[in-house]
């Protein structure tokens, strides 16, 4: 369960400030399938990369799993980020000189207590379809691939929540399609909340709810209509 | 580990730079540590061999110019006075006479009088490695460095002293057995050819002028004496007690001698100091170049090891450890190559110089440990840049 309560974040550019965030609140049930929508600069990056423990509001708090995230050093959060969040990100971000095996066990070389290991990061990789990749460096693959690695890593210490960021912004729209299957049905299997941010309709008419932002606010959050999903 | 290779062969040349920056400045320490620990042996022993007895020679004497000469019989006017426990008679001479002494680092070949008994007063201990003392007329025991340089091994013929190119139609040689050969010292005995008082004082007669060897009785005459004092006794002031006692000899204060041995080891201090200078100066700067690129070319790459739960601590240590590994491989191979060259150009000196770089585990310790240690220091600054990268600004980094 995530609870965001009064979360503001604002910048200073030169004389005038930015209210990236300005008193969202929102509360996010486990399991849930989350898209969060809106124009450039609306703030939904800025709300991912809160939810991510990545910023520091200037306000408000983020409240997960019942740990109130605002007051907590940045080594502590470093520790819940890789206990109870996954991230991907539309840049895929996999380290060139590992190979596929190694970029999806990255995350577990940081968690004090790690909720996987290889036979895990084996069985995630099989769930994605990449068996066969184990140990082909991130240039050896496609787009979709590389982001289909990005997911199972996102996965590997088990974490309640996973993060994108437009997760299907750099690949052409039926890849798009695999890799929604691919996080719905791990959302499905796993019980793993996703949080999506994305400009795709395509994308977000496929989650349980679309949150509108805009200038920082949120301008409407409502469930999508129920739909068949390939699990 | 694997992660840290990796990373250093991603720019293959800029690795290899860097280390080789590393590695020149590693041959430099340990070609210079080398001959600094093999000058300070060498007065180490000195200095260990003087701080034993007083030595005690003609009052008109100086050591170095003029050496005069002194009856026998001052030994006991010597071994009278309070806290003497041994007087031993000394001489020595030259045995290539004439010959130069070009720039070196080690000592001459001297011919020196000997009495087995002494060993068991000197701190500087010496022991054979084959055969054993000349007891009698004719015999001779061999340093390390002589016995190479003579290619002679017990029960062989050496005749001494060297003949040189100039020298006139009555030059006196004589043909000596060879009873033992020492083990090295590191020191003055292993340039030395030990024979007994009596053929010393011999030598020390034939290398005087001749008209001055006409009514020279030799054996009344030594050129000083090794003076050793009884337990406990400051052999300082046993000097000045010989002084004011004993007329016509000049006895040196050991502490005065060691003082200017300890003044010539300063100098090769200073020289291996200055080489970790330089060793600090080229490799720590080629080292902070490396990984501030690294950590320029790698923005990203931290920005998501932060996100997926890499502390700034975590992200330090990863830096860190691979400069450390950089110094490693550079102190290792510079400390290699730096070995390899010394004993080459040991292996390519004349048997009578010895050797000129010793090369001791101390020394490798020393060479690998700086280099590592420098690669640790040097790693810091990237790191801590790497390490303070805000996660989000590194994750959209172009």
């Amino acid at each position: 369960m995530i609870q965001i309560e009064q979360l503001t974040k604002h910048y200073t550019q030169g004389k005038s400030v930015v209210r990236a965030l300005d008193g969202v609140s929102l509360g996010i049930e486990d399991g849930e399938f989350v898209a969060v929508v809106g124009r450039s600069g609306s703030g939904k990056t800025t709300l991912l990369d809160s939810l991510g423990l990545l910023l520091k509001p200037t306000s408000g708090r983020v409240v997960i799993d019942g740990t109130d995230t605002s007051r907590l050093k940045d080594s502590t959060k470093a520790h819940l980020r890789v206990d109870k969040i996954g991230f991907i990100f539309q840049e895929y971000n996999l380290l060139a000189s590992l190979t596929v095996m190694e970029n999806v066990m990255l995350p577990l070389g940081y968690a004090v207590r790690p909720n996987g290991d290889r036979a895990w990061a084996r069985t995630l990789l099989s769930e994605v379809g990449l068996t066969d990749r184990i140990n082909h460096r991130p240039d050896q693959l496609s787009g979709g691939q590389q982001q289909r690695v990005a997911i199972a890593r996102a996965l590997v210490n088990r974490p309640s929540l996973v993060l994108g960021d437009e997760p299907t912004g750099a690949v052409d729209s039926e890849t798009s399609d695999q890799l929604v299957a691919i996080m719905r049905r791990m959302n499905g299997q796993h019980g793993v909340t996703f949080v999506v941010v994305t400009h795709d309709p395509d994308l977000a008419a496929k989650t349980d709810r679309i949150i509108r932002l805009n200038d920082g606010k949120v301008l409407s959050d409502e469930a999508t209509a129920p739909m068949e999903v390939a699990v | 580990m694997k992660e840290i290779v990796r990373n250093l062969t991603r720019r293959k040349l800029r690795s290899f730079l860097t280390i080789s920056g590393i590695v020149i400045g590693i041959v430099a320490l340990t070609t210079m540590g080398a001959l600094a620990n093999n000058f300070n042996a060498l007065l180490d022993g000195g200095a260990k061999y003087y701080a034993s007895y007083v030595p005690v020679a003609d009052a008109n004497s100086n050591g170095v110019t003029t050496s005069g000469v002194l009856s026998v019989d001052k030994a006991d006017e010597i071994a009278a006075v309070p806290g003497v426990a041994r007087v031993f008679p000394s001489i020595g001479v030259d045995a290539k006479p004439g010959s130069l002494q070009v720039v070196s680092l080690g000592l001459p070949d001297r011919i020196v009088s000997y009495d087995p008994a002494e060993n068991q007063y000197s701190a500087l201990k010496t022991s054979f490695a084959s055969g054993g003392d000349a007891t009698g007329s004719g015999q001779i025991v061999l340093g390390s460095n002589f016995a190479a340089e003579f290619k002679k091994k017990v029960g062989d013929t050496i005749t001494l002293p060297v003949k040189p190119a100039d020298a006139t139609a009555d030059f006196a040689q004589h043909a000596y057995t060879v009873t033992g050969i020492l083990k090295p010292t590191l020191t003055a005995p292993d340039t030395a050819a030990y024979v007994t008082l009596s053929d010393a004082q011999q030598l020390f007669k034939e290398s005087l002028p001749v008209a001055l060897q006409v009514n020279f009785d030799a054996s009344h005459y030594v050129a000083g004496f090794d003076v050793y004092g009884t337990p406990g006794t400051n052999l300082d002031q046993l000097a000045d007690r010989i002084n004011s006692q004993v007329s016509g000899v000049k006895a040196q204060k050991p502490s005065k001698i060691i003082q200017a041995l300890v003044a010539g080891g300063a100098l090769f201090t200073e020289i291996t100091t200055a080489a970790a200078l330089l060793a600090l100066i080229i490799g720590g700067l080629a080292v902070i170049n490396t990984m501030i690129m690294a950590v320029s070319e790698r923005v990203r790459e931290i920005g998501l090891k932060k996100a997926v739960g890499a502390t700034t601590s975590a992200v330090m240590r990863e830096f860190m450890l691979e400069s450390s590994f950089i110094g490693l491989v550079g102190g290792v191979a510079g400390f290699g190559l730096g070995f390899a060259v010394t004993t080459l150009i040991n292996a390519t000196l004349p048997a009578s110089q010895g050797s000129i770089f010793l090369v001791t585990p101390g020394l490798a310790v020393l060479c690998i440990g700086f280099a590592l240690g420098l690669g640790t220091v040097a790693g810091i600054i990237p790191a801590l840049r790497a390490s303070r990268l805000d996660p989000v600004t590194a994750l959209r980094a172009n």
